[in-house]
């Protein structure tokens, strides 16, 4: 297991500037997660670790090595591949021991080897077969176990489980997390789904536009979003963005909501929306903190019970979304689905402020941090 | 092929109905009349070789012969006069052998390792590469017929059979470029990139893991250069010494080699031999050559 660290990775393709100077370390056995939406870089920065594709500037280090100039097979990396890249003319076993031939391992300890990995991944009696003859899920599997058997200091999955359906793609998440509790590996992990970067991820990278707009723990991430391109991004149903205007309430700021009534929200750190006061910014609250009343939080500060019309609620089994508007904007929020809610009908919501973040609204920074 | 099918399977689940029956049969007498046509001349020759000298002068076009000769093959093979020699058709056709085998094998395999270039292993003006490269499918012949006599005559192999080779070669990876370029383009380049994660490198991706999979493109070039340098009499008759003619020179000569009246029957079967060989080719591999040009995609 090694460390990998990114020193301002910078990859220009003629004028247009793909990564832009990029810092990440993690340390050994970390599981890393780059996310962001497509063209933002992370496959390209992928493929920069790997060594597939030259920087323009910058160090890459694996093992406190500088591999920049090293080539693919001398950075001791395997890759699981978006298409799994199996060799389709080889088996199965072929497929897994290709890299050990290559590297000139004996071919006893090959058989070894391939043993080992296909009863860690359940594949022992796929060995004969070839690609063209697996199931999406299996040929995961093999490309995963082609990555193992190499033992190598790092891996990389480039969006592993994309081309799988939604419920292998959840069988498959759990199984690298279990795979990674296992080995303790490190790992770098590309992917746009937000989902699998909260439930895998030791540590997330979110880029955009060739940039990394925040590192940190998922939770980290999830609570204390950077900027609004962050807060928008993780987090499903996304956090509602509310333009409010901040008024002033004995001497401290608060959020003002107009709904059928108006109210005023209290806010975490009044203190980073004093120069905003008459002003209007965009107020970050996730669907769960605007729920149906609860009882035990009656009374706690930052809780606020307002009137709310419902548009069009979405039931989803263990909770029901309900899709609302506030100041002209449209909401939503989670309720319990007993909660009686019917489109059209004015219904009482309970705001959580507790946690609730503050942008500008122009230049989308984070105000309150 | 795969849309008459695709017709027909759809067809099964309606009610046929009277104007699908009209449109049917009108599809089968056409593809029948076209089948004719193109065999018609095929068949005029087999019948004609069969036939004598003096049939051939009293009876028609299509009348079958009344006793088969095959005297006229034989004379065709080992000793009708191509010129002033007069030995038959079969050194040239060794000739042509010798020029076909190696030609085929070397632009074949050029044409691959330059596909697997230009698809999998990019580089700045790669593209601009290839856009070059098609140009030289649309040379004429006629074009690069003294340039290259003179090239031959610098590399002193002026009306030799390495000579005719290597015009065949140098004419041929154009199109043996696009063909595997087109083919290896539907690769996925991340085959490539595991591979080199893995340690192997260019040729051993290139052996290990791209031609095992070309099986189709391989054939196609094989069957179009075998048929585009079997059949070429330009580059033949042009480049070619007095021993190094190819069957297509030779039968050329032979047809307009005469002493008294015209043995059209010998001319036929000289003609039929020399066509034997792509036939042979056709009927062999014909099965891959729609095949590979029709799908083309690695799936897995």
């Amino acid at each position: 297991m090694a460390n990998l660290v990114i020193d301002n990775v910078k990859k220009r393709y003629g004028e247009t500037e793909i990564l832009k100077g990029i810092n990440i370390s993690i340390k050994a056995g970390e599981f890393l997660i780059l996310v962001g939406p497509s063209g933002c870089g992370k496959s390209t920065l992928m493929n920069s670790i790997a060594g597939l594709e030259d920087v323009t500037e910058g160090r890459i280090l694996i093992a406190d090595k500088d591999v920049t100039y090293t080539s693919p097979k001398d950075r001791d990396i395997a890759m699981v591949f978006q298409s799994y890249a199996l060799y389709p003319n080889m088996t199965v076993e072929q497929n897994i021991s290709f890299g050990l031939e290559m590297r000139k391992v004996p071919k006893a300890e090959r058989d070894v080897e391939v043993q080992r990995v296909a009863e860690l991944l359940q594949i022992s009696h796929l060995l004969d077969r070839k690609p063209a003859q697996l199931s999406g899920g299996q040929r995961q599997r093999v490309a995963m176990g082609r990555a193992l058997a190499r033992r190598p200091q790092l891996y990389l999955f480039d969006e592993p489980l994309s081309n799988l359906d939604a419920k292998l793609r959840v069988e498959m998440r759990t199984e690298i997390k279990k795979l990674h509790k296992k080995l303790g590996t490190t790992i770098v992990y590309v992917t746009h789904d937000q989902i699998e970067a909260m439930t895998l991820a030791d540590r997330i990278a979110v880029m955009k536009d060739g940039q990394v707009q925040q590192l940190g723990t998922p939770q980290e991430i999830y609570d204390n979003p950077a900027n609004l391109f962050v807060a928008g991004f993780m987090g499903s149903p996304a956090m509602n963005f509310i333009p409010t205007k901040v008024v002033e309430q004995d001497g401290v700021p608060m959020l003002e909501l107009a709904t059928s009534t108006t109210v005023a929200l209290p806010f975490p750190k009044p203190e980073a929306l004093k120069d905003y006061v008459g002003k209007t910014i965009l107020l970050g609250l996730r669907p769960e903190m605007i729920t149906e009343p609860q009882p035990h939080k009656e009374g706690q500060p930052f809780v606020t019970t307002t009137d709310v019309e419902v548009e069009v609620t979405e039931p989803m089994g263990a909770d029901t979304m309900i899709l609302t508007r506030v100041n002209d904007a449209e909401i939503n929020c989670r309720s319990n689905p007993m909660y009686p809610a019917d489109a059209g009908s004015i219904i009482k919501m309970m705001f959580d402020t507790s946690k609730a973040v503050a942008f500008d609204k122009e230049t989308g920074r984070r105000l309150d941090l | 092929m795969s849309n008459l099918n695709s017709t027909s399977k759809t067809a099964v689940g309606r009610k046929t109905s009277g104007l699908d029956k009209v449109l049917r049969v009108a599809l089968y007498t056409v593809l029948i009349v076209v089948a004719a046509f193109y065999l018609m001349p095929f068949i005029v020759m087999l019948i004609t070789s069969l036939k004598d000298v003096e049939e051939i002068r009293t009876g028609t076009l299509l009348s079958l012969p009344a006793s088969l000769h095959f005297d006229s093959w034989s004379k065709a093979w080992s000793s009708a006069c191509t010129g002033s020699s007069c030995g038959g058709i079969s050194p040239y056709f060794m000739n042509s052998f010798q020029i076909v085998l190696p030609a085929v094998a070397i632009s074949t395999l050029v044409g691959a390792i330059n596909g697997y270039v230009i698809s999998l292993w990019k580089f700045r003006g790669s593209d601009f590469f290839f856009a070059a490269m098609l140009v030289g499918c649309f040379i004429p012949f006629q074009v690069i017929l003294l340039p290259m006599a003179q090239t031959l005559g610098w590399l002193g192999i002026a009306n030799t059979t390495s000579g005719l080779v290597f015009v065949h070669v140098v004419y041929g990876v154009a199109f043996t470029t696009l063909f595997f370029r087109n083919f290896y383009q539907s690769i996925p380049g991340e085959l490539v990139k595991a591979a080199r994660l893995d340690g192997a490198g260019f040729f051993t991706i290139f052996y290990r893991i791209i031609l095992p999979v070309s099986t189709p493109i391989i054939v196609v070039t094989v069957i179009w250069q075998f048929t585009q340098i079997w059949n070429d009499f330009l580059f033949g008759v042009a480049f070619s010494g007095f021993d190094t003619q190819p069957v297509t020179v030779a039968l050329n000569n032979l047809v307009n080699t005469s002493f008294g009246g015209k043995e059209y029957n010998v001319d036929m079967a000289a003609a039929i031999i020399a066509a034997l060989p792509t036939l042979a080719v056709y009927v062999f591999a014909g099965k891959y050559f729609v095949r590979g040009l029709t799908a083309g995609a690695v799936k897995g």
